[in-house]
């Protein structure tokens, strides 16, 4: 029971540490949240000009892009841990999680709950700009069901996160592969526009993967879309993919951290 | 009966049952703070080998200097020592414990050093970066904060204490990885080049560091390329020279 508390704590050291960090850049907020603005402005003007089939009006479409937006940032800090990874492989602080007893494995693990618990701060806000902003309309009956939602999200993107980890204690680079993920994501997720517009096999893989099933619901949930499928295969969608590829990305996780120290290039950066 | 009193009683033979286990696993009757068997280490199959199958027992309560010319060995023996890079053939042993069997434990046991001047985040204080590395070493909740303030009065850091360390000097900055080092209290430390930017202020606290820990009967093992270290008296004197531990 002791070594369990000892562990949770190192787990909340490992968030706390990044929070402060991330206070330490006093700027940084105030930056991102101008940059949501912007977003939010340019997609407001671009839904009044352009009107979009399938959508009954400009707002409609607004509400449409805005949780696209929001999610973004999920996505973004899902597949910012591996740059973290490697920023700890420069640093030389990753040979001392390793040569912790809490472990590299679970350090990796404790160092996505920052990004994401402060993605889903940013995603709030611009939730709220969106609102108080550009007078953005929120189906409230359903809108306290995202948050558990948007857990399970979490719990079905961060997978991809550790993988890439894996990737970047073996090949020490931080973001191959996740710009255009994120970029490949952002188009098959339906993020500003909807996934029928989309030729047919890219339907497929929009289909294949969780973050459309993740937009949709949450779009659902937070402006009363309508669903592509029925929230029952979505949520089993999401459940699905983080039952399988969190003990996956932990296994691969802890192998290549082993390959590393067999090879001795676990100390490289 | 900890691993101490079991080495302690090592002058009667113990029985099987009497055997303490150690974080789920046996230890043996020969078994010290740190032994290495047999260890063989190649960087690339072109290179000669690093290590060549390389034997080291260290006994509680002793010091050991190992040195060697640059590019020896010496820092990857430790590497291996302390459980962050595998031999290639071989095994590192704390209390015959190896860190593949028990990695938890072993990293408690046994607290590394390394040379140079990474392994701090820059943009935490002092505090801030013992009490992290307190919580990921799973420092005992009773024991928290006693143990940070102990290594705060010992290496002399109340007053850089809520100093960022991208604003400190290198020395501070050993001074403060020194702390780390010995924060959890480990039975096993393993020093690589610690005097590195140090003032003799700096070396005279690490001695009284390296003394305490003896007298808990601790295990250093000490590498530096030359064997200026202040007044350290150690009990073994080792050089590394082709792979293999030679007395100096």
């Amino acid at each position: 029971m002791n070594d369990t508390i000892t562990a949770g704590n190192a787990f909340l050291a490992v968030m706390r540490r990044d929070l402060h960090v991330y206070l330490s850049y006093r700027t940084r907020l105030v930056s991102q949240m101008l940059t949501a603005l912007f977003s939010l402005t340019l997609f407001y003007y671009v839904s009044r000009l352009v009107h979009v089939n399938g959508f009954g009006s400009s707002d409609a479409y607004f509400g449409f892009v805005v949780v696209g937006i929001s999610l973004i940032s999920v996505l973004y800090s899902c597949f910012s841990i591996p740059e973290l990874v490697r920023q700890e492989l420069i640093a030389g602080t990753f040979d001392r999680l390793l040569l912790s007893p809490f472990g590299a494995v679970r350090s990796v693990f404790a160092m996505t709950l920052f990004p994401l618990v402060y993605s889903l701060v940013l995603a709030t806000l611009t939730l709220g700009l969106g609102c108080l902003v550009f007078g953005l309309h929120l189906y409230w009956p359903t809108v306290p069901l995202a948050l558990p939602v948007m857990v399970l999200v979490l719990l079905a993107f961060v997978p991809f996160g550790v993988l890439f980890s894996a990737l970047t204690v073996v090949i020490k680079q931080g973001n191959v592969g996740t710009s255009w993920v994120v970029a490949l994501l952002s188009i098959v997720g339906g993020l500003y526009f909807p996934v029928s517009l989309l030729p047919g096999w890219l339907q497929t893989i929009a289909k294949i993967q969780p973050f459309t099933a993740a937009t949709d619901l949450l779009r659902h949930l937070l402006v009363n879309s309508s669903l592509g499928e029925s929230p029952e295969t979505s949520l089993l969608k999401l459940a699905g993919f983080a039952a399988v590829l969190l003990p996956v990305s932990i296994f691969i996780l802890a192998r290549s951290i082993r390959f590393g120290q067999r090879r001795g290039t676990i100390i490289e950066y | 009966m900890t691993a101490r009193s079991l080495q302690a009683s090592e002058a009667t033979p113990l029985r099987a049952d009497e055997l303490e286990l150690l974080g789920g696993g046996r230890v043996a009757a020969d078994a010290v703070p740190l032994r290495l068997r047999g260890v063989s280490k190649r960087w690339r199959s072109d290179l000669p080998l690093v290590l060549d199958e390389l034997d080291l027992a260290l006994e509680p309560g002793t010091s050991t200097w190992v040195g060697g010319r640059n590019g020896i060995g010496k820092t990857t023996m430790l590497r291996v020592a302390a459980g962050l890079i595998e031999p290639d053939s071989g095994r590192a042993e704390v209390w015959g414990v190896a860190p593949t069997e028990n990695r938890t434990r072993y990293q408690q046991l046994v607290s590394f050093l390394p040379a140079g001047d990474r392994g701090l985040y820059a943009r935490l204080t002092v505090r801030r970066q013992l009490e992290f590395w307190a919580r990921i070493a799973m420092v005992p909740r009773d024991r928290f904060r006693a143990c940070i303030e102990e290594a705060i009065d010992t290496f002399d850091l109340r007053e850089l204490a809520e100093r960022r360390v991208d604003r400190m000097s290198m020395g501070q900055r050993q001074r403060l990885r020194i702390a780390m080092t010995f924060l959890p209290r480990p039975e096993v430390v393993l020093l690589d080049e610690p005097l590195t930017s140090l003032d003799t202020e700096g070396g005279v606290l690490l001695q009284s560091a390296v003394a305490e820990l003896l007298g808990r009967d601790g295990t250093v093992l000490w590498c530096s390329p030359s064997g200026e270290h202040l007044d350290m008296t150690f009990d073994t004197h080792l050089m590394l020279e082709r792979g293999k531990l030679v007395s100096a």
